[in-house]
């Protein structure tokens, strides 16, 4: 006896209640009273589990670069997807729209994370702030 | 002519026994040897893979159960042929250990170090993959037969293509991140090494572990590790979980702990 | 394929009665091992439209028709699509796009399930309420971390500590991401892995449970075949791991049993007299993955829990300076 199933190949498919639970709460490392938004060259880039940690240099207004962490999502599933470890190349330049964390330090969530010139960081699309569009 | 015939049966005495061990070793239904089965590990390579003497424990206190015991060293040629700068490093690395050794902190003991940690480790085998369970931190390798894809990410425990060259299983091991020691003296191999293993079955229960290290970034030459792997025969074996993770805690975050409070075992639940 | 909205690219629609029990000692479905075992082995996706539980008002009702469940499938992706659209300045936004991991997909492959529920045991598709015992265990577990919640690593809970993560334990259920599954055969041996899991190395040969059962995170496994059917007991579970309330006396039994090519139907009971009055189960496919499945190394990589002790300590000195 068989359970019928129904292989469906679909651009966005579903997930379950619980999607926005990572590996941690959010909301205990991030400060939603803390928004950042950063512009930086990336350093080094740690894709990573439980999550992804992109480091990028900052030049504040008084000219002094800072070194910021961002943090991101687990990697396999961009892997699956033919992400490697030169897919964000150093030097790239990015923006982020994030939360910085509760200790205060320079380490923050990207929210939102692009390159400077619009295009997603992974697969090519154009993103802007709250746009989920699916890789393609 | 009493000699050669002496010499014939020699010949033949030493041939046979030869042949005698090559047919004791298990093999799988293609004819390879079979390397499944739980395996170890018998000497002090995971304290240090160059010869030493015995030594103090790294916490005085600890006293002679943590002391360090004396070894013949397992690196062919006897040292580890380092850069003049990477000595140097091993050395820095070895003054700081408690604080840096990724063993401490429960982390994946990466390649070769996995084998040769003084704990079981099993392999299981296929024609497609041989997997290897390791104790320790509940490691895993999957090793693809006959592959030759690249890693497309760095890991702990490394990208792995094995093939078979007789009865060698050959493993090359690439993409590996760096960060692993490869014991507790200090030595260690950046993430540009590329490590060949040597599974060599001797016979039933024992097998040549060999792993050659070639990394130009920190050793003037490529060398080669090489001890004896020894099957666990213990009746009713298993393999026992050794999720280490809970007690590398206070180690790793002991600091950031709230002032007044000491680690409570037990508290948490998912 | 660039069409965000939900459509049916491909539907492969497999003609045979709706009943989602596997026939142990049927006609194979599996290919063979070298060494005459059903094949089971591959790396396969456990994400499935069915939900856990079965919405109340469903009843008894086991399976949607195929019109029930595309309405049904579309309204839990619009509920999910809004799950990345978050207002900026709400505590709700304060996390990475899950889309830009690729994490608001799973693999391009859901198997679409005309189940109303994984849970098929009991009838209504819902766990069974706890027992007293076990409410009072979680009450006391949950006393003994009040205000404490942050005071160090052991408070905080078995993921973000990085040592199990729930759904990867046995019984093995679908989550939020990374929720696959790699299935290891050689002579003797299983070998049942998730993606953010341990490597469970499972003996075919029917021994018992051992008699001396040292807790274990993933408790101890044995293993038999009852014709294409993998059937795996385990129990010895750790006492601190309390899956949904569980006691350290759950004993799970999980199915495995190839359907097709691409299928491998998963079905678990779980027996805990301390913690459910009845035992209970269910079932979902798992739908073999175009990919692999790559290290989860979690603890090397826990920046995330330095940053929330950290982040506990600074937020407390400021509390002391007012």
């Amino acid at each position: 006896m068989r359970l019928t199933t129904l292989v469906i190949l679909c651009g966005a498919c579903i997930l379950p209640a619980a999607v926005a639970r990572a590996h941690h709460a959010f909301a205990t490392e991030f400060d939603v009273n803390r928004p950042v938004t950063l512009e930086g060259k990336v350093t080094k880039v740690e894709l990573i589990n439980p999550h992804s940690w992109i480091h990028i240099e900052v030049v504040g207004d008084d000219g002094k670069a800072v070194t910021w962490m961002i943090e991101g999502g687990s990697p396999n599933a961009l892997v699956r997807r033919g992400i490697t470890k030169n897919s964000i190349p150093v030097g790239s330049e990015l923006v982020i729209r994030g939360y910085g964390t509760r200790d205060g330090s320079n380490k923050a969530v990207g929210r939102d994370m692009t390159f400077a010139d619009g295009r997603a960081l992974f697969f090519g699309g154009t993103q802007t702030p709250g746009d989920a569009a699916p890789p393609q | 002519m009493k000699t050669a015939a002496a010499l014939t049966v020699v010949l033949l005495v030493a041939a046979t026994a030869q042949s005698q061990v090559r047919s004791e070793i298990p093999r799988a239904s293609n004819g390879r040897p079979d390397l499944s089965g739980v395996w170890q590990t018998l000497n002090t390579a995971h304290w240090n893979l160059e010869p030493h003497v015995s030594d103090y424990p790294v916490v005085l206190e600890l006293g002679a159960q943590f002391a360090v015991p004396p070894g013949q060293g397992v690196v062919v040629g006897g040292a580890i042929p380092y850069l003049p700068d990477a000595r140097a490093e091993r050395d820095r690395r070895f003054a700081n250990r408690v604080a840096e050794d990724p063993e401490g902190k429960c982390y994946l003991g990466g390649v070769p170090r996995s084998t040769y940690m003084p704990y079981p480790f099993q392999i299981l085998q296929n024609e497609r993959d041989v997997v290897i369970a390791y104790q320790f931190a509940t490691g895993f390798r999957r090793i693809f037969v006959d592959g030759t894809d690249e890693a497309p990410l760095d890991s702990w425990m490394g990208w792995s293509n094995g093939r078979w060259d007789g009865d060698t299983f050959i493993v090359e091991v690439t993409g590996l991140n760096g960060l692993t020691w490869l014991d507790r003296a200090g030595n260690y191999a950046s993430g540009s090494a590329r490590i060949t293993e040597r599974y060599t079955p001797l016979g039933p229960n024992h097998m040549t572990y060999e792993a050659t290290i070639d990394d130009a970034t920190v050793f003037s030459q490529p060398w080669t590790i090489r001890m004896p792997l020894y099957r666990i025969v213990d009746e009713d074996f298993r393999m026992l979980e050794f999720k280490c993770e809970p007690y590398a805690e206070e180690k790793i975050y002991g600091h950031l702990r709230k002032p007044g409070t000491g680690p409570s075992a037990g508290a948490s639940s998912q | 394929m660039k069409n965000p909205t939900y459509s049916i690219g491909v539907l492969a629609i497999i003609s045979l009665p709706l009943v989602g029990c596997a026939q142990s000692g049927g006609e194979p479905t599996a290919g063979r091992t070298a060494w005459g075992d059903p094949d089971i082995s591959g790396a396969y996706a456990e994400f499935t439209t069915a939900p856990l539980e079965r919405n109340a008002a469903l009843g008894d009702k086991e399976f949607f028709t195929a019109e029930e469940h595309a309405e049904f499938a579309k309204g839990r992706l619009e509920q999910q699509f809004d799950a990345d659209e978050t207002e900026p300045g709400t505590a709700a936004d304060v996390h990475y796009s899950m889309g830009q991991f690729a994490l608001s997909e799973n693999e391009g492959v859901t198997s679409l399930n005309l189940r109303t529920s994984i849970v098929t045991q009991p009838k209504n598709g819902r766990i069974p309420p706890l027992t007293e015992a076990a409410v009072a265990r979680r009450d006391a577990r949950a006393a003994a971390r009040r205000g404490k919640e942050f005071d160090g690593p052991e408070m905080r809970s078995l993921t973000e500590r990085c040592i199990i993560w729930s759904s990867t334990q046995p019984p093995i259920l679908p989550r939020g991401y990374n929720s696959n599954l790699q299935i290891f055969q050689s002579p003797g041996y299983v070998v049942v892995q998730g993606e953010m899991g341990d490597p469970r190395v499972i003996p075919t040969d029917g021994r018992p449970l051992p008699d001396n059962l040292l807790p274990q995170w993933n408790g101890t496994s044995v293993g038999r075949w009852e014709g294409e059917t993998f059937v795996i007991e385990t129990a010895g579970f750790h006492p601190d791991s309390a899956w949904r309330n569980a006691s350290e006396n759950m004993h799970v039994t999980e199915r495995i049993t190839r359907l097709d090519e691409d299928t491998l139907e998963y079905a678990f009971t779980v027996v805990d007299p301390d913690t459910w009055a009845e035992p209970w189960g269910g079932t979902y496919p798992l739908t073999e993955l175009d990919g692999l499945l790559y290290e989860y190394a979690c603890t090397e990589g826990n920046y995330g829990m330095a940053n929330i002790l950290s982040g506990a300590r600074v937020g407390e000195q400021k509390a002391a300076q007012q």
